[in-house]
């Protein structure tokens, strides 16, 4: 139940969104995480659960958002082992653009909103930089003129914006901005996302992550026709060093968000594994985790490698091609001690 | 921190102190049971306890000089650690500046983006600096590159055997590379270099938070909230033959701002 003050003041019940981070997510991961906490799912159990690698050529939006998935499909690609629901929507009605927040804050359920950080007071981009970002919703108080937004990214936020420069950050063009190659040029359009978990998950045991982990390491084990696992993997890099030998500067400014994408997922899987280990004294499975988080640590040296040299593909094509060969083996290894951490659940 | 006497028995001064120094935050005073102790700790030390009678004076100023204290002990009281160290000169291979100035935030270029450091909060440029009993020479700071930012750098050191290698470092997002060290028979090694995040970021591989400044350099303004973090890491040397050099990654993430290493002790 929501508490309606006014005919046109909505807010969510209880506690205000929780703020979920970790060093290594994005915006994606910290407002799901916030999602996933308010319905009494702890996020790391549930983000952290599936891992995989999926690159989709011609996908990469520059967003800090992005997470490459089949059509439709995200809340499967972000948690490939639960019930979860993503789904991208816009308002319906340009004369009444709120409608749709309303009635989800009505119905006590948070609003994910894509927003341009140039327009938002509490970014640290406000007035200099253009680039797409998700806030998580938690009000809008339309007699007062202000929107209750939730922000876990550094600077963690929580409080009140001006409905005005809400709508400016919401309806941006995000047009391009040279300060910021990887997270403009990207319509934010008044984007929103719901996300939702349909089933409760069950409580994490050996026998269920085991599951989770064959599956998954099935995937980096099997060949398919789209860039998976370590094939695709290995189809991606070739792709990303012929064309920085070619001097295609639009393949390292696809590089740094698709980047954070797998990295993040590393990051959170690694962790997820290293505190079952912890937790259930099963050192093997913490050292897998360590051996996935390994994976996400050696991302850093291909993204940002891309992203001091995206300028000139040509000129870094030998240290890109050098952290890919790193992270390849990061891969290997990870996929290696995964399995055997598997065997044993 | 962890303070020797003269007789090598280990003595928690430092943290004795620093947690006293830390209830003063609420409390108007020391109790005199803890400045006793704290007289007698730093008499046994043999140094500085003239500075810590019982004052009067403010909370603030009594917890000020006790913070004082703990840095000059750390720094210059019988460092059993510090005296095995040497600081190692890096200064020809600076290539970046990640620390500007609150007027000229545009001057630093820590990341991509062009965040920086900012000066107020850091040491002296060129002072002698401790953390955790480890001396480093801290860069000079608004004069041009202050860090080496890793790009395959070779940095020769006297030739001796060493158990650490000290290093003052801080990376865009967390990194985890290789160091390659050389030894003067040919043989060699590489060795793991994990540096934290400086972003808002947890010390993930468990270095000790150095450094802070508590605000985030941004080219056109200076932005709160945000701590920008320099982390002091290390690195084993494990083969016990004498180190001649360090070759570092090809690692644009990775910043280092100081070097030092740690000889065996004999």
């Amino acid at each position: 139940m929501t508490v309606e003050a006014t005919a046109r003041t909505y807010t969510i019940t209880g506690p205000e969104p929780e703020l979920w981070y970790r060093d290594l997510i994005s915006c994606l991961q910290a407002t799901c995480g916030s999602m996933l906490a308010r319905e009494g799912a702890d996020p790391l159990a549930v983000l952290g659960a599936g891992w995989q690698f999926l690159h989709l050529p011609g996908d990469v939006r520059s967003e800090e958002f992005y997470y490459p998935c089949v059509e439709g499909q995200l809340g499967r690609a972000l948690a490939p082992h639960h019930d979860l629901s993503a789904r991208w929507w816009q308002p319906a009605d340009e004369g009444d653009v709120w409608r749709e927040v309303r009635e989800r804050l009505a119905d006590d359920r948070l609003v994910i909103a894509a927003v341009d950080n140039f327009h938002l007071p509490f970014r640290p981009a406000y007035g200099d930089v253009h680039a797409a970002h998700l806030v998580v919703i938690y009000g809008l108080d339309e007699t007062r003129g202000v929107v209750h937004v939730s922000d876990a990214m550094p600077p963690a936020f929580r409080g009140a914006v001006p409905i005005e420069e809400f709508l400016r950050s919401w309806g941006s063009a995000n047009p391009t901005d040279a300060q910021d190659a990887f997270f403009s040029d990207s319509e934010i359009g008044r984007r929103c996302l719901d996300v939702s978990l349909g089933a409760q998950p069950a409580s994490l045991t050996p026998e269920l992550l085991g599951g989770y982990l064959r599956t998954d390491i099935e995937g980096f084990t099997t060949e398919t026709s789209a860039r998976t696992g370590l094939a695709g993997y290995d189809a991606f890099v070739g792709e990303l060093m012929e064309r920085c030998r070619a001097g295609d500067t639009g393949v390292l400014r696809d590089l740094y968000p698709f980047g954070w994408a797998m990295q993040a997922q590393a990051s959170l899987h690694g962790e997820l594994l290293r505190r079952c280990g912890r937790d259930w004294d099963d050192a093997v499975l913490a050292g897998a985790g360590r051996a996935v988080e390994t994976v996400a640590h050696a991302w850093t040296g291909l993204r940002f490698t891309g992203a001091h040299g995206h300028g000139d593909p040509r000129a870094v094509a030998p240290d890109i091609e050098h952290h890919a060969t790193l992270l390849r083996a990061a891969y290997a290894r990870a996929v290696d001690a995964v399995v055997a951490a598997a065997a044993r659940l | 921190m962890i303070i020797r006497n003269v007789n090598g028995t280990a003595i928690r001064a430092g943290k004795v102190i620093g947690a006293w120094a830390e209830r003063m935050t609420d409390g108007p005073t020391l109790g005199t049971p803890g400045l006793l102790r704290l007289e007698m700790v730093l008499s046994e030390a043999g140094n500085l306890t003239e500075n810590l009678v019982p004052s009067t004076r403010s909370a603030w100023h009594q917890k000020k000089v006790l913070r004082d204290a703990c840095d000059v002990m750390e720094a210059s009281v019988f460092p059993v650690r510090s005296g095995l160290c040497e600081t190692v000169d890096i200064s020809g291979h600076r290539n970046n500046t990640a620390v500007s100035a609150a007027t000229e935030t545009k001057a630093g270029e820590f990341n991509v983006w062009r965040n920086s450091f900012a000066a107020e909060y850091l040491p002296a440029g060129g002072s002698l600096v401790h953390v955790d009993g480890v001396p480093f020479r801290f860069p000079p700071l608004c004069e041009g590159p202050d860090n080496v930012r890793c790009a395959g750098q070779f940095i020769r050191v006297p030739e001796g055997h060493y158990d650490w290698i000290h290093v003052l470092a801080a990376s865009e997002r967390r990194s985890e590379d290789t160091v390659q060290l050389n030894f003067a028979d040919g043989s060699v090694d590489a060795e793991a270099l994990r540096v934290s995040d400086f972003w808002a970021a947890p010390a993930w591989f468990g270095e000790i938070k150095a450094f802070e400044s508590l605000v985030m350099h941004y080219p056109h303004h200076v932005q709160r909230g945000i701590p920008a973090v320099m982390w002091a890491q290390r690195i084993p040397v494990t083969r016990r033959t004498g180190l001649t050099g360090i070759l570092l990654p090809r690692n644009v993430a990775v910043h280092v701002f100081a070097l030092t290493l740690q000889r065996t002790e004999s």
